[in-house]
């Protein structure tokens, strides 16, 4: 296989090299933008789950059209994984599930709260999709504790989900938060992966509702409005977003694209720091088996 | 009801004599000896996989948990029943990691949040205590052990760390740190004094205990303990899923199939595979066995032995001179050739050698042994031949029966072709088939071998009444003669790449050959009125490239090499019996079968001998005792995308799935009541099969064309025949196709450096359709993702296949997901639906219409508001069509066509109703029958609907869920009375009979089932 065929296979993943993004994962921020216009006079924003941080590169270029002043914007990003620095991004490493990260961000919005929250979290999946689905709302749900700190009333969160099998459970308990909660679809996302992202806008919280994060948030059980099985489920409006002229993640597109006369193989603009097993594979391949 | 579950095996349990595993929401008992079922409890939990079982002392109780729910069922009084329950499950409100008994009726539960909660279960049970864990970031795995005075949790978290925490102790005792990826499972033996930790960083670590010398299970021990890691252990190709220590061994399972047994001192001692190269999921032991279970939906048990326990190894040496090659005899004695070219008869109980010395004019001398193995043939270049025969009673010894200078030069190969004939191939390709006379040979036959670059034989085969011959040359041809010709009368060429096929079979009317190209292929053989026809009918590949021959009389057993390691295979269950590092193939070697009376038990033991260093070396295996029994036979290792299933007239008990998959391989599975399931044939493509479509052609034959990734087709015929009292699949694979042309065809000869970028897209077959023409001719319309919809023309007749692209067209702009034909009159409409919400719909009546370019679909029209995942359909009068379908935005939709008077242009959609209420994810099955409309998505909800006669109304009956994730469609078996029978595939396959009756709607919601 030669290098272009990942160019080939992906069509975001070849846009996101031409135009300078860390990751794909840009053009699903991008389009959810396009659709719910999240970043209209946003400037402090957290991104949640940000390796290797095109999300951050997004908002860092969006909140600064919002302002002349390029010292309004505040962005933070956090992860467990170290990321590439980025100018204007403050970046925290840890673990978004744990107390400490957690009140390490909302130091950082003492005062001022932030005005958007995203989070683009994914576990590293085992292939067993409850497990999967189950960590992976954790994230969100972790995330959405973070937000109920940090964002300001009226504010926006937007979160990846696992749309599995107990995606209305995450449906009702988002609903306590904020007005209007919609999943959508960006078209940069394949259509066959169960990834789709809630873009929650107008957080109101319930009335008394006091954040704490001693007892994180936890999950939301089946009951009456929203059964396990039958007609009464929470099941919220779902929308695509991106535009219709937009590529479409699973076409197959022939390199020299519309309107293109030559095609120019670039390299990925951010290869992983620090990939867990690096010397790993080494070990491995001199692996002998004792007789 | 569910009528029959496969999925992913995420618990097992070895109990008493039984084995139980838990397949998602249910439980399945079977016996251990017999590997016979002994029932299956269903919906123990509530549309929740099962992670844990785990019993009390007593075995009277057993505690069942996944996900966030448990439940404690009981031992039965009644004889054919193991366990009495009642309906429903307690729910917690995290998900459960662990879980243990702390006395007769308290249990102790780990949560993801580091939460240890306390139930009572002497009734209903109570929640009596909640430990909160200092650190309650989200785990990955964790442990719970009881001690006298506390209980011990381990906590493995995403920081690569795992916390040793007790109960009454707010701090946390120990940090295990040195992984370098999450922890997937913690095992702790108290005896051992040892914890085991797996990790996504492929290693598994040992770590020791070093304490006190007080009783290990208080808390006393713990406090004061120091731990650290002693084996840092490298074994697995992927990540380490999870572990379990046996007084001798740490057992550790892998997400690469793999089974690694590790020493104390962590020598990795053996390492196995199991469940078809998909990920193990759980696994147990107990003191003679060890079982596992796997994401190929199968459980396998397996001796707790590593293969220096049951085998034998020995090294025999000969007097005389070098041994050059060996075989085995009949009485598993040995003929040996030296290097001087005598042979020496090698008795190996008594460890003694008679030599036969042989004149040679020539330093290239042959071996061959005739198939009954009595019979040895030693040959040399200028046609000098001697042949023994090993006598069958008394004292074990070789006679010479013929001694002769054949007049024939240059021999370059030999081989039995039966037990009578030698063929005997000489330069410029003369073959000659000889046999006995007396104490000389005749020259029976002579045949010309056409032109190659090294124009000798490597295998050849005669069948029962001499007519045929069948011979592999050394360039891989595959030729067939006859006694009346010179020339074959039949040429397969190339069949086994570069070194020629390694053996060539003829067995009543087929043949079989292999390679070292990784293939075993079957040829049909039909004899009428003197005529012979031949035919390659199928491939199967064997997963390592040097495939030698087959050594059971049923050729089941299918032996060779994987680099240096020798394997056998068997082919009933795709799995390996046997593997040895001997060095490879490359040096003489044979192997034997054989069955052995063994205290009173018959033993299946495999001798293998070869030579390394100018030694014999020779081993003996006794096969039960070293290799892994099948408890639940596995099937597709990945996510099944297609299928549909067949019910053959031989035998309505049975029904076939046939289904294609994200593993690349294409199966037939027979399913039988409610618990038998097993794959029948498993067929390969290139890539991922996205879809398949049959048409019956005749009674129980089927044409099956599937498609998927790297632009491939594939045309495969499946008869159902019956063979005793079982129904068999017989397949002829007629065509591999390959849209794009083959790697080498798209870039052409050129280098990889030099070739230019190839500019055209990486095409996927996303769906097809096939279309009966005239006279046996078949058109397959395929949507692809690069848009295009793609036109072939497929003829079969007899023997003559041909297959050819007609046209493609570009109406599309984006992805085509679906296609889907229907026959409205006496035309035929194709719909093909995109990643945008279209359907678009084409008349089909003139075949060949939509091949020009500026085509058009008479009718179009949005459904959904993005993809189309699932499309059905059907006639409701004569001017009117219902379709319905379900996307990528939860939304199912159903609309009626109207097309007056067959006018198509004048077609129009009269109805719509819509929902996206039902599902809470992509719909990716929908399916029409009779009243009935049936949908399925991947939140795991299969929804019942009925719609009126006219269409015009649809009505919600009732959902139930399945244990299938990642559903990605559901397939008609069958409606009868009230109940529609359907399978659901995706992550795993289950047939659920669905109850149309009032009554039972909704029975599932209320768990008494
Ligand atoms: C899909 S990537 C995010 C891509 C990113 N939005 C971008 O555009 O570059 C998901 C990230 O989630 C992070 N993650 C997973 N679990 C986490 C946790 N518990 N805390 C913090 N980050 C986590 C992973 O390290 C990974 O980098």
């Amino acid at each position: 296989m030669g290098k272009t065929s990942k160019d080939k296979r992906d069509i975001y993943y070849r846009l996101a090299k031409e135009e300078g993004w860390r990751a794909r994962s840009a053009f699903k921020l991008l389009q959810i933008n396009e659709e719910y216009d999240i970043f209209n006079g946003v400037l402090r924003a957290v991104d949640l789950c940000a390796a290797p941080g095109s999300w951050s590169q997004v908002l860092t270029k969006k909140l600064k059209e919002n302002t002349t002043n390029a010292d309004d914007v505040k962005i933070v990003a956090v992860d467990l994984q170290a990321m590439a620095a980025l100018p204007g991004v403050k970046q925290i490493q840890g673990d978004i599930t744990k107390l400490s990260t957690a009140h390490e961000i909302i130091k950082e919005f003492e005062g001022f709260k932030a005005d958007l929250v995203v989070c683009d979290g994914a576990p590293d999946v085992t292939g067993l999709h409850d497990i999967d689905e189950y960590v992976q709302s954790q994230l969100l749900l972790a995330a959405l504790n973070i937000t109920t700190h940090v964002l300001k009333n009226g504010g926006v969160f937007v979160a990846k989900i696992f749309r599995g099998k107990d995606a209305t459970l995450l449906y009702s308990q988002l609903k306590q938060f904020f007005e209007l909660v919609t999943v959508s679809k960006p078209r940069s996302s394949r259509n066959s992966s169960i990834e789709a992202f809630v873009v929650c806008q107008n957080y109101n919280p319930p009335s008394g509702f006091v954040p704490t994060m001693i007892n994180p948030l936890l999950d939301h059980q089946y009951c009456d409005f929203n059964q396990l099985t039958g007609p009464n489920r929470f099941i919220v409006p779902f929308n695509v977003c991106g535009d219709l002229s937009a590529y479409d993640s699973d076409t197959s597109y022939p390199l020299l694209l519309d309107g293109q006369t030559t095609y120019e193989y670039k390299e990925p603009i951010q290869k992983p720091i620090d990939p867990p097993y690096k010397n790993i594979l080494e070990k491995t391949k001199n692996m002998q088996l004792n007789k | 009801m569910s009528l029959l579950i496969r999925t992913d095996v995420t618990a097992v349990k070895l109990y008493e004599e039984f084995i139980i595993a838990g397949i998602g929401s249910s439980l399945h008992i079977y016996e251990k000896n017999t590997a016979k079922s002994f029932g299956t409890h269903n919906y123990i939990l509530e549309g929740q996989k099962i992670y844990g079982i785990v019993p009390t002392k007593d075995k009277s109780k057993i505690l069942i948990f996944g996900g966030k729910q448990f439940k404690v069922i009981h031992r039965s009084n009644l004889e054919l029943r193991l366990f009495d329950f009642s309906p429903g499950s307690v729910l917690c409100n995290d998900w459960l990691h662990s879980g243990i008994w702390t006395s007769d009726n308290k249990i102790a539960l780990l949560t993801a949040h580091n939460v240890v909660q306390v139930w009572d279960v002497s009734n209903n049970p109570i929640l009596i205590s909640c430990t909160i864990n200092k650190d309650n970031s989200i785990l990955y795995s964790g442990l719970i052990t009881p001690l006298i005075d506390d209980i011990l949790v381990f906590s493995g978290t995403v920081f690569s760390e795992v916390i040793i925490s007790r109960c009454e102790c707010e701090e946390p005792l120990h940090r295990l740190i040195g992984h370098k990826g999450v922890i997937f499972s913690i095992s702790c033996s108290i005896e051992r004094g040892i914890i085991v930790t797996t990790s996504d960083d492929r290693s598994v670590r040992i770590w020791g205990l070093n304490g006190p010398a007080i009783d290990r299970n208080t808390k006393a021990f713990w406090d004061s303990v120091t731990i650290s890691c002693i084996h840092e252990l490298y074994g697995h190709l992927a990540r380490v899923m999870r572990s379990c220590i046996t007084n001798r061994y740490v057992i550790s399972v892998g997400e690469d199939s793999g089974i690694c047994f590790w020493d104390s001192d962590g020598t990795l001692l053996k390492k196995i595979g199991a469940h078809q190269n998909a990920p193990i999921w759980s696994v147990d032991v107990d003191e003679h066995n060890l079982v596992t279970g796997g994401a190929d939906c199968g459980v396998t048990m397996h001796p707790l032995t590593v293969a220096s326990d049951y085998s034998d190894s020995d090294t025999l040496r000969i007097g005389e001179g070098t041994p050059k090659k060996l075989v085995f005899t009949a009485r598993r004695n040995l003929a040996v050739l030296n290097e001087t070219g005598h042979l020496i008869y090698y008795v190996i109980a008594e460890k003694t050698e008679i030599v036969h010395k042989i004149k040679h004019e020539s330093t290239y001398v042959m071996l061959s042994i005739s198939p009954c193995k009595q019979i040895i043939a030693v040959a040399d270049t200028n046609g000098s031949l001697e042949v023994f025969v090993e006598n069958c009673k008394g004292p074990a010894s070789v006679q010479n029966v013929i001694s002769t200078k054949l007049q024939i030069n240059k021999i370059l190969s030999m081989q039995w072709a039966d037990n009578r004939h030698i063929v005997l191939c000489s330069e410029s390709g003369d073959i000659c088939v000889i046999a006995s006379k007396g104490s000389e040979v005749e020259i029976v036959s002579k045949f010309l071998l056409p032109h190659c670059k090294e124009r000798w034989l490597t295998s050849a085969a005669m069948n029962l009444d001499n007519n045929l011959l069948v011979v592999g040359d050394r360039c891989g041809n595959i030729h067939c003669f006859i006694k009346e010709g010179t020339n074959p009368i039949k040429t397969f060429a190339k069949v086994h790449g570069r070194y020629g096929p390694t053996s060539i079979r003829i067995k009543n009317n087929g043949i079989i050959s292999t390679g070292r190209d990784g293939t075993i292929k079957y040829f049909s053989v039909y004899y009428n009125n003197g005529v012979y026809r031949i035919k390659h009918t199928s491939s199967k590949d064997l997963g390592f490239q040097w495939v030698e021959k087959c050594i059971d009389s049923q050729d089941n057993l299918i032996c060779g090499f994987q680099e240096r390691v020798f394997v056998i295979a068997d082919l009933r269950n795709n799995s390996k019996l046997l593997e040895v590092h001997c060095g490879g193939g490359h040096r003489s070697w044979d192997v034997v079968r054989y069955i052995e009376n063994i205290n009173n038990g018959y033993e299946q033991i495999i001798k293998l001998v070869y030579l390394k260093n100018s030694d014999i070396n020779m081993q003996t295996f006794c096969i039960s005792k070293i290799t892994s029994k099948d408890i639940i036979k596995g099937t597709h290792s990945k996510e099944i995308n297609c299928l549909k299933s067949h019910h053959p007239q031989l035998e309505e008990s049975a029904t076939f799935f046939i289904s294609g998959g994200e593993d690349t391989t294409l199966r037939v599975s027979i399913a039988k009541e409610s618990k038998h399931f097993q794959d029948e044939v498993i067929l390969k493509h290139l890539s991922s099969i996205r879809t398949l479509k049959v048409f019956l052609l005749e009674i129980d034959k089927l044409l099956v064309v599937s498609g998927g990734g790297r632009a491939q087709i594939c045309i495969n015929i499946m008869h159902f025949v019956k063979d005793c009292d079982d129904v068999k699949v017989v397949v002829e694979d007629v065509i591999d196709f390959l849209v794009k042309g083959t790697d080498k065809e798209r870039k052409g000869a050129k280098t990889w450096r030099n070739c230019t970028v190839d500019f055209d897209p990486e095409t996927r077959i996303m769906d097809l359709e096939v279309v009966e023409g005239k006279d046996n001719c078949f058109l397959i319309y395929a949507g692809c993702s690069d848009a295009y919809l793609r036109i072939f023309q497929f003829k079969y007749h007899d023997d003559k296949v041909t297959f050819k692209p007609l046209g493609q067209l570009k109406y599309h702009k984006t992805c085509i997901l679906k296609t889907h034909c229907v026959k409205f009159l006496d035309k035929i409409i194709l719909m093909t639906c995109t990643t945008r919400g279209e359907v678009c719909f084409w008349d089909l009546t003139e075949p060949n219409s939509i091949t020009d370019n500026d085509a058009t679909a008479f009718l179009s029209t949005t459904t959904n508001k993005s993809g189309i995942n699932c499309i059905a359909s059907k006639i409701i009068s004569d001017s009117e069509i219902l379709l319905a379908t379900g996307g990528d935005d939860n939304a199912v939709h159903v609309k009626i066509v109207h097309i007056p008077n067959e006018d198509f242009q004048s077609a129009e959609i009269v109805h719509t109703w819509t929902s996206d209420r039902f599902h809470g994810s992509q719909i990716t099955g929908v399916l029409l029958k009779d009243n009935i409309m049936v949908t399925a998505s991947i939140d795991q909800r299969v929804t019942v609907f009925k719609i009126s006669k006219n269409g015009r109304e649809v009505e919600f009956l009732y959902q139930t869920i399945s244990d299938v994730a990642d559903i990605q469609g559901v397939d008609f078996i069958k409606k009868s009375g009230d109940t529609i029978t359907v399978c659901v595939f995706g992550k795993g396959i289950e047939v659920l009979a669905l109850s149309l009756e009032e009554a039972n709607f909704n029975c599932h919601n209320l768990g008494i089932l």
